[in-house]
C-alpha cells in the first residue's frame, strides 16, 4: 500500500511515515505544494495525507486537481483548522475523510485503513488477522467461522486494535476513536470493554491477543 | 422620554409662563395708560365747568348721562381739597355696581360755593381693555397651537437623519462584516455623527477581523505542535524498553497534551460561537439528537450503573443550527455522567418548550451561580475542563434559550427553555 503524506511540518511528518512505515505501509513525503502537485501527477497512491496550509498553495488545490484529472486516489485531509468551513470544502472537494489535529497516529492509520478498504470495495471488505475475519461490511467478526456476538462499540475497537496490529494505543486514543473528542475525565471505564472483547474472543477459541501495557495502553499482538 | 416631548414640555411650561406674566402686565399698563385718559376727559370737563361760571356767573345745567355725571352741591366750605378718586357707581340700568372716576373740586358761583363732583363710568374703557387683552390672547393661543404642530411634524422630519442612522446601528452585525451604509445629511450635526458612526463601524469591523484570523492562526499554530508532540510520543510508547515509572510518564504526558487540545478547541469553539459563525439554522429534532448521544454514551452509563429515565417528544423541533444543537445536547448528557454518582440516576424530560436533564450527583461547593463560568469547577482538582457548561450557556445565548439550574434533594437539574 503507498502512502503519499503532504504536510510541511517535518517533524510530523516523519513521525507519520515511522509509524505507518511500521504497518506495512510504503510512504513518500511532500513537503510543499510544488513537490505535491508533481508527485500526484506522476504517480498512484492508495492513500494521500493532506495538509490544507502549505508552502507555495492550498492543498484543497491540490485536491482539485486530482479530481479533475479523474485521479480516485484516496485523500484523508490533516488540517490544523478544525473549521467546519474547511471541512465542508474538503468533503465536497472530493475528500474521503477528514482528521483535525493533533490527532492520535493510530487514529490515523485506522482511518487510513478505511479508506483503503472502501476504495478497493468489491474485492476486499474481508479483514483477516491469523484466525480473526473481519467483515467490515457487513460489520460482523468471527472466529474460526464463529461468529461474535459484539456490541457496536466492541466491534469498532476490534476493528480498531487490528488495523493497529502489534502497536501500543494509548487509553485516550480509544477513548476518542470510540466516544469522540467530548470524553474528558477517568479512562477507567475502557478497561470493561476491553476486558469484555477479550472474553468474547477467547470464548470463540481465539488466542489472547490482547496484552495491556503497564501504564501506557493497550497492544492487539500475536508475537 | 422622546427629544421631543422634554423639548415640548419646557417650551410649553415657558411660553404658558411668558404668557401670563405677560397678559397681566399688559392689562395693567393698558389700564393704567386708560385710566390716565379717562383723568384728562375729567380734566376737560373741569375746565368746561369753570369756563361757564367764569363767562355767565352761573352754573351750568348738571348733566346726567349713562357715562357721564356732573353735580353741583352748595357747601359752606370755601376751598374742597381737588381729588381725583376711584368710585363705584350704582347702574340702574344693569343693577349693579360699576367703575368708574371720580373729581371733585369747589367753584365759586354767584357769591355762592359749590362743590362740583363729575364721574365718569369706566364701562367703555374696561370693555375696550378685554378686548384688546382678548384679541392678544387669541392671537397667542393660535401662535403656540401653530408652533406645537410645527414642532412636531418639522422636528420630527429633522431627526429623520437620526433615526435611520440609529436603525442602521441597530441592525449592525459583526458577523455578515458589511460595513454601515448611511444616507447623506445635509444638517451638520448628522453629517458629523454619520462620519464617527461610518469610521467606528469600519474600525470595529477591521479589529474583528484581525481578531478572528488572530484566534484561527493561534489555534493552528498550538495544534500544529501539539500535533508533533503526540506523535512522537506515540512513537515513543512503541519502545518496548521502558520501566513501569517511564511508561506511566508517558501516559501522563499524553493525557496532559489531549487535554491542552481540548481546552484549546473548546475555546475556539467560544470564540465561534461569539462570533456568530454558527448562523445556518434548520429545523433540529431534538428527540434524535438525544437518542443519537444516549446511544453513543450507553457504555459509559452502564459503566456507573446510571439508571436512565427518558421522556423525550417527539414533536421537541426546535430551530437552531445542526451543530450547536449537537454540541448543546452531548454537553448536557456528558455532564450528566461525569458528575454522577455510581447507581445514580440520569432523567431526560423534552418537548417543544424545554430540554430538562436531571442527575443525582454530590451537591456544588461552589457558587452555583457561577457554575456557568468559564473554568468554573466544582473540585480544584477535578479533571474535567470546566468549559462544558459555559458553552452550553453560550449556545442558549445565541437562541435567547433561558437556561436554568439548581440542585434539591441530591439532584442536580438544568433545564433549557426554548
Amino acid at each position: 500500500m503507498k502512502v503519499l503524506i503532504i504536510e510541511d511540518e517535518k517533524a510530523l511528518s516523519e513521525s507519520i511515515s515511522t509509524y505507518l512505515k511500521a504497518q506495512d505501509y510504503i510512504c513518500e513525503t511532500a513537503f510543499d505544494f510544488n513537490t505535491a502537485i508533481e508527485k500526484t501527477e506522476l504517480y498512484e497512491y492508495d492513500c494521500i495525507l493532506l495538509d490544507i496550509t502549505l508552502p507555495g498553495g492550498s492543498g484543497l488545490a491540490i485536491l482539485k486537481a486530482l479530481r479533475e484529472n479523474n485521479k480516485t486516489d484516496g485523500v484523508l485531509i490533516i488540517s490544523a483548522k478544525n473549521s467546519i468551513d474547511d471541512k465542508v470544502e474538503g468533503l465536497v472537494s472530493g475528500a474521503d475523510d477528514y482528521l483535525s489535529k493533533p490527532f492520535h497516529l493510530s487514529e490515523l492509520s485506522a482511518r487510513i485503513a478505511a479508506i483503503i478498504r472502501r476504495k478497493n470495495f468489491g474485492g476486499n471488505s474481508i479483514i483477516q488477522f491469523n484466525n480473526i475475519t473481519i467483515d467490515t461490511q457487513a460489520r460482523t467478526a468471527a472466529v474460526n467461522k464463529t461468529t461474535l456476538d459484539l456490541t457496536k462499540k466492541e466491534f469498532e475497537l476490534l476493528l480498531y486494535f487490528i488495523s493497529n496490529k502489534r502497536r501500543v494505543i494509548s487509553k485516550t486514543a480509544i477513548a476518542e476513536h470510540l466516544w469522540g473528542d467530548e470524553m474528558e475525565g477517568n479512562l477507567d471505564f475502557i478497561y470493561t470493554h476491553i476486558k469484555n472483547l477479550r472474553k468474547k474472543l477467547q470464548e470463540a477459541g481465539s488466542a489472547d491477543y490482547l496484552r495491556s501495557v503497564y501504564g501506557m495502553g493497550y497492544k492487539f499482538t500475536d508475537t | 422620554m422622546k427629544l421631543l416631548s422634554k423639548y415640548n414640555r419646557v417650551n410649553i411650561a415657558a411660553t404658558i409662563l411668558v404668557l401670563l406674566v405677560g397678559g397681566l402686565s399688559y392689562y395693567y399698563i393698558l389700564r393704567v395708560v386708560l385710566i390716565h385718559q379717562l383723568d384728562k376727559d375729567l380734566k376737560v370737563e373741569e375746565q368746561e365747568v369753570k369756563d361757564h361760571v367764569k363767562q355767565n356767573n352761573n352754573l351750568p345745567k348738571a348733566a346726567s348721562y349713562r357715562d357721564q355725571k356732573v353735580v353741583f352741591e352748595p357747601t359752606e366750605l370755601p376751598v374742597i381739597k381737588r381729588k381725583v378718586s376711584s368710585i363705584n357707581i350704582y347702574d340702574t340700568a344693569e343693577d349693579e355696581d360699576r367703575q368708574g372716576r371720580q373729581l371733585v373740586f369747589s367753584i365759586e358761583s354767584a357769591g355762592k360755593n359749590y362743590k362740583v363732583t363729575i364721574t365718569k363710568s369706566q364701562q367703555e374703557t374696561e370693555d375696550l381693555i378685554q378686548l384688546i387683552v382678548m384679541l392678544t390672547l387669541g392671537i397667542v393661543v393660535l401662535l403656540l397651537v401653530t408652533l406645537f404642530i410645527i414642532n412636531r411634524f418639522v422636528l420630527n422630519k429633522l431627526w429623520l437623519p437620526f433615526n435611520n442612522t440609529l436603525q442602521q446601528l441597530k441592525q449592525f452585525n459583526l458577523s455578515n462584516t458589511t460595513a454601515i451604509q448611511l444616507k447623506n445629511s445635509n444638517i451638520n450635526e448628522f453629517k458629523e455623527l454619520n462620519a464617527a458612526v461610518t469610521a467606528m463601524s469600519n474600525s470595529v469591523l477591521k479589529d474583528y477581523g484581525a481578531l478572528k484570523s488572530f484566534t484561527e492562526n493561534a489555534s493552528h499554530e498550538i495544534q500544529t505542535p501539539l500535533a508533533v508532540i503526540n506523535s512522537k510520543l506515540e512513537l515513543l510508547m512503541q519502545s518496548e524498553n521502558f520501566s513501569e515509572q517511564q511508561m506511566q510518564y508517558i501516559q501522563n504526558i499524553q493525557e496532559e497534551i489531549s487535554r491542552l487540545s481540548k481546552l484549546n478547541q473548546s475555546l475556539l469553539l467560544l470564540t465561534k460561537i461569539d462570533n456568530q459563525q454558527f448562523k445556518d439554522t434548520e429545523k433540529v429534532d431534538v428527540a434524535a439528537v438525544i437518542n443519537k448521544h444516549l446511544d453513543n454514551y450507553e457504555e459509559l452509563i452502564t459503566a456507573k450503573e446510571i439508571a436512565l429515565t427518558k421522556n423525550i417528544s417527539s414533536e421537541s423541533i426546535v430551530v437552531m443550527n445542526k451543530t450547536m444543537a449537537e454540541i448543546l445536547v452531548s454537553n448536557l448528557i456528558t455532564n450528566a455522567i461525569k458528575h454522577n454518582i455510581e447507581k445514580g440516576t440520569i432523567e431526560i424530560i423534552a418537548d417543544r418548550e424545554q430540554l430538562t436533564v436531571k442527575n443525582t450527583g454530590p451537591a456544588l461547593s461552589a457558587d452555583p451561580n457561577e457554575l456557568f463560568e468559564r473554568f468554573k469547577k466544582d473540585k480544584v482538582n477535578s479533571e474535567s475542563l470546566g468549559l462544558g457548561l459555559s458553552i452550553v450557556k453560550k449556545i442558549c445565548e445565541q437562541y435567547n434559550f433561558k437556561v436554568d439550574y439548581n440542585y434539591a434533594n441530591g439532584l442536580h437539574t438544568i433545564s433549557v427553555n426554548f
